[in-house]
């Protein structure tokens, strides 16, 4: 018994005396390792099958598309579509045919060439249900993308072709996108060895990063690519670490163990930033907004629906609730699309206008009205203090909201389809190509929650689709977010600013307007 | 003994048969559709009916529990709905990594306990006893988030003395010191409330063995306290200590979990939050499955041991 004892002591007391030293940042050699503190453990490495923008900042290390967004300028109001793998791009005059000049000399990180035949496997695999590799998971998740498909074709070694049935004007900016699978492309030979369902386990592209190592709940850990066909990253590699509760990511990066870390607390960003942390924001196209349910008896009286926005004080929300780690948001397309109106607002806070609008609209003696959110989710940010909120300014103006919320996956699974007797409910997505509106808006969207139909603006979304003129199409888009605003069919209500947080030797990190980032400039100093 | 053990392994099938069966029907239940949540939001109506045709999830209920339960008698746990990777390969390394901050946390209530019951009960109802036995309480009630948050805080960034999440150190690679260091907080964090009931059970069964009349007569032949204390008296507590300590396992398992979820360390319980989200039936049924195991495998070990040593327990 005694030597049990003494040995258990011994054993404790070696432990106490290995942990009475911390982890600092160890200097290296190099160009050192980052560590991202990320907010969720991150889905597949698959770049066509994982959706979310959490497993998409790290597969866009990996994988590059055809084209791609220039995330470089944080002062750029939306990233301007760069050439990616495809060197430059020619579209047909009647917008039937884009064919894409690839890129000659690039090689995927497993040696294998890079080239028009590389293209037309990643396409089949999600497109084509007739191909060895077609993979229905890949399909499902860029349907939005490859859906209007009518044929592709390979032109010769570096020359690929894809062909419509009517134009499709979104194209281009959709293969820049990755929050519902992305167009990257994958090496055939890594997938053809791997098979559909493992190739995530060892992914294989042609980015500025190569995977390295995955530990699920630990990290993924990516090194250079010392082969990049351009400018190679200055740091050695980075490694994702999921920490999923919020508190502790911020004890992480105090304590040194994670370099820069995502979605902090809204409450510890000042602090960090007084303790000499760094900040960078940025205003993605991010937007937290309400879906009204045109089923409903009230709600289908568009007074009831301009009177709840301009009930809604969004501006207190974002600076009192969210911290200023959001804005808010005025209009439902969101930021950093090339139809985005910085200027644009649908309505202003008025609450006693909106008293007035309830009381023309029959219902000056109040109302009660039922409001689904969730409880978490991506890009979610606080959405029961939220929900909250918005339950007190509407009781101010007499509408009794009962709040309705559930777990993030099960709510994903209906948020869809609302029962008459919910007047409105929530979600937060967006996307940087104007597009977005015409996925909530339309009577096919699949955002489009609360069955809202616009002849207007479907004709609008149809001019703006099949639009050749870029310019021209963002005019329409323009003028259906209006009719959307006319309509109140939406009552958006902050725009994420992405918060990232970082430590102050930590250099060359830009936040761009957009969901997901490059690390090529990023030094440890 | 060895019928003793036959019987007790013989009961355990129905017990994780039922769990099985009571796991699988709560997933089921649960609105929301796998399918969907792999797809997203933007997904078509056609794909997800054609990922749910291909992950099996459009046949009813006792057709997929069936399936589940023939596989997992053939050895085959199944492949995870969310990773699509075999989930016995992956999750037997995770729950190597929860025996291990269940094992740390054992070893941190059991040290930790005792030496506070003894303390305590040398120095019974003084100041000392009281202010102990109220930390020991304030300790047993405390929430293990809250705690786990407060510790993370106050031993990582005001002492600076222990890493706060994870491992191991990711700059450096994994070491056993740096295990070490890693495990300290999320052991501690789980062993708080069996730290507490340890201590208490401790001084309560030296407080009364101290009193029996056979210890009166070692004092007055003149033995010494501390040979009385190491010698007689553990001996004597040693049964009580043992059958508390097997309760208490399962309570550190069923801490380990959720302060897994708040260290980010890599165990079956941040695994479970992760699955449970994703609703991935396959990876959640063999989660629970391996707890479930865990469970009764280190109850049993506990009983073997307490029935050794005290074999009128048997009947």
């Amino acid at each position: 018994m005694k030597k049990a004892l003494l040995f258990m002591l011994l054993l404790l007391a070696l432990t106490l005396t290995t942990a009475c030293s911390s982890e600092g940042v160890e200097g290296s050699g190099g160009g050192g390792i980052l560590i991202i503190g990320i907010e969720s453990e991150a889905d597949v490495l698959d770049p066509h099958r994982a959706g979310g923008w959490v497993t998409f900042r790290i597969n866009r290390q990996i994988h590059e598309s055809l084209v791609t967004g220039d995330l470089s300028d944080p002062n750029q109001m939306y990233p301007p579509i760069k050439p990616g793998l495809a060197e430059s791009w020619d579209i047909s005059e009647d917008g039937l045919t884009y064919t894409f000049h690839l890129r000659e000399g690039v090689k995927f990180h497993d040696g294998t060439d890079f080239n028009a035949e590389a293209v037309e496997f990643n396409v089949r695999r999600a497109w084509d249900p007739n191909f060895e590799y077609y993979d229905a998971n890949s399909a499902g998740s860029l349907s939005l993308v490859y859906e209007r498909i009518k044929d592709i074709r390979v032109e010769d070694e570096y020359t690929f072709v894809f062909e419509f049935e009517e134009p499709f004007s979104a194209f281009l900016s959709l293969l820049t996108q990755g929050g519902q699978g992305s167009t990257g492309i994958l090496s055939p030979t890594a997938l053809m060895e791997a098979g559909n369902d493992q190739y995530a386990e060892n992914p294989v592209g042609t980015g500025p990063f190569m995977f390295a190592a995955r530990e699920r709940g630990q990290r993924i850990e990516l090194v250079r690519n010392e082969d990049y066909w351009s400018e190679k990253p200055h740091i050695d590699g980075v490694i994702f670490r999921p920490i999923p509760d919020a508190s502790a990511r911020v004890l992480a990066l105090e304590s040194g163990e994670v370099d820069i870390i995502a979605v902090p607390t809204p409450d510890s960003v000042e602090r960090l930033v007084d303790s000499g942390f760094k900040l960078e924001q940025s205003a993605p196209p991010h937007s937290w907004y309400l879906n009204f349910n045109f089923d409903h008896p009230a709600m289908s009286d568009l007074r009831v629906r301009q009177a709840i926005i301009m009930a809604i004080d969004r501006e207190g929300m974002a600076n009192d609730l969210l911290r200023g780690t959001a804005t808010p948001s005025t209009s439902a397309q969101t930021p950093a699309n090339s139809a985005f109106d910085p200027d644009f607002v649908d309505y202003e806070y008025n609450p006693e206008r909106a008293k007035e609008l309830l009381e023309e609209a029959g219902y000056g003696d109040g109302f009660e009205v039922k409001f689904q959110t969730s409880i978490d989710g991506s890009g979610q940010l606080i959405p029961v203090p939220m929900a909250e909120w918005i339950q007190a300014d509407l009781a101010k103006v007499g509408i009794n909201v009962i709040l309705d919320t559930y777990e993030w996956i099960t709510y994903l699974g209906f948020w869809t389809t609302m029962d008459p007797d919910v007047g409105f409910n929530q979600m937060s997505w967006g996307m940087s190509t104007p597009y977005f509106i015409s996925i909530i808006g339309s009577e096919n969207g699949i955002g489009n929650a609360g069955n809202y139909y616009s002849a207007e603006f479907e004709e609008l979304v149809h001019k703006a689709i099949t639009e050749l003129d870029p310019d021209v199409a963002d005019e329409y888009w323009k003028q259906a977010n209006q009719i959307l605003a006319e309509d109140a069919a939406f009552a958006p209500i902050v725009n994420d600013t992405a918060p990232y947080i970082m430590a102050d030797y930590v250099e060359g990190f830009i936040a761009p307007n957009e969901e997901w980032y490059d690390l090529i400039d990023v030094t440890i100093n | 003994m060895f019928v003793y053990l036959l019987k007790r392994i013989l009961s355990i099938i129905p017990i994780l048969l039922g769990v099985s069966f009571l796991v699988f029907l709560m997933v089921y239940l649960i609105p929301g559709d796998p399918a969907r949540i792999i797809l997203g939001q933007a997904a078509t109506e056609k794909a997800i009916l054609e990922l749910r045709a291909e992950l099996g999830l459009d046949q009813p209920f006792f057709v997929q529990y069936g399936i589940w339960l023939l596989s997992v008698l053939q050895g085959d746990l199944g492949t995870s709905i969310a990773m699509r990777i075999p989930v016995a390969d992956f999750l037997l390394p995770k729950l190597l990594n929860t025996l291990i901050l269940t094992a740390g946390a054992l070893v941190i209530c059991l040290v930790g306990g005792v030496l506070i019951g003894l303390l305590a009960a040398l120095k019974k109802y003084t100041f000392f006893d009281r202010f102990i036995m109220f930390i020991a309480q304030f300790g047993a009630n405390t929430p293990v988030f809250w705690l786990a948050i407060v510790i993370m805080w106050f031993f990582s960034i005001k002492l600076g003395w222990l890493p706060s999440s994870g491992m191991y150190n990711m700059r450096t690679g994994p070491s056993f010191s740096g295990l070490l260091q890693h495990l300290i907080l999320p052991a501690f964090a789980t062993a708080t409330v069996s730290l507490a009931v340890i201590a208490r059970l401790t001084r309560s069964s030296i407080i009364e063995v101290l009193n029996m009349d056979y210890i009166k007569t070692f004092r007055a032949n003149g033995i010494p306290e501390s040979k009385i204390i190491s010698k007689h008296v553990f001996r004597n507590i040693l049964s009580p200590l043992l059958n508390m300590s097997g309760l208490q396992i399962g309570y550190l398992l069923g801490g380990a979990l959720f302060v897994e979820v708040v260290f980010s360390w890599p165990g079956i319980g941040s695994q479970l939050y992760t699955s449970i989200n994703a609703q991935d039936i396959p990876m959640i049924q063999a989660g629970v499955l391996f707890i479930a195991i865990s469970f009764v495998v280190l109850n049993l070990i506990n009983d073997l041991i307490v029935t050794s040593l005290n074999p009128r327990l048997k009947s």
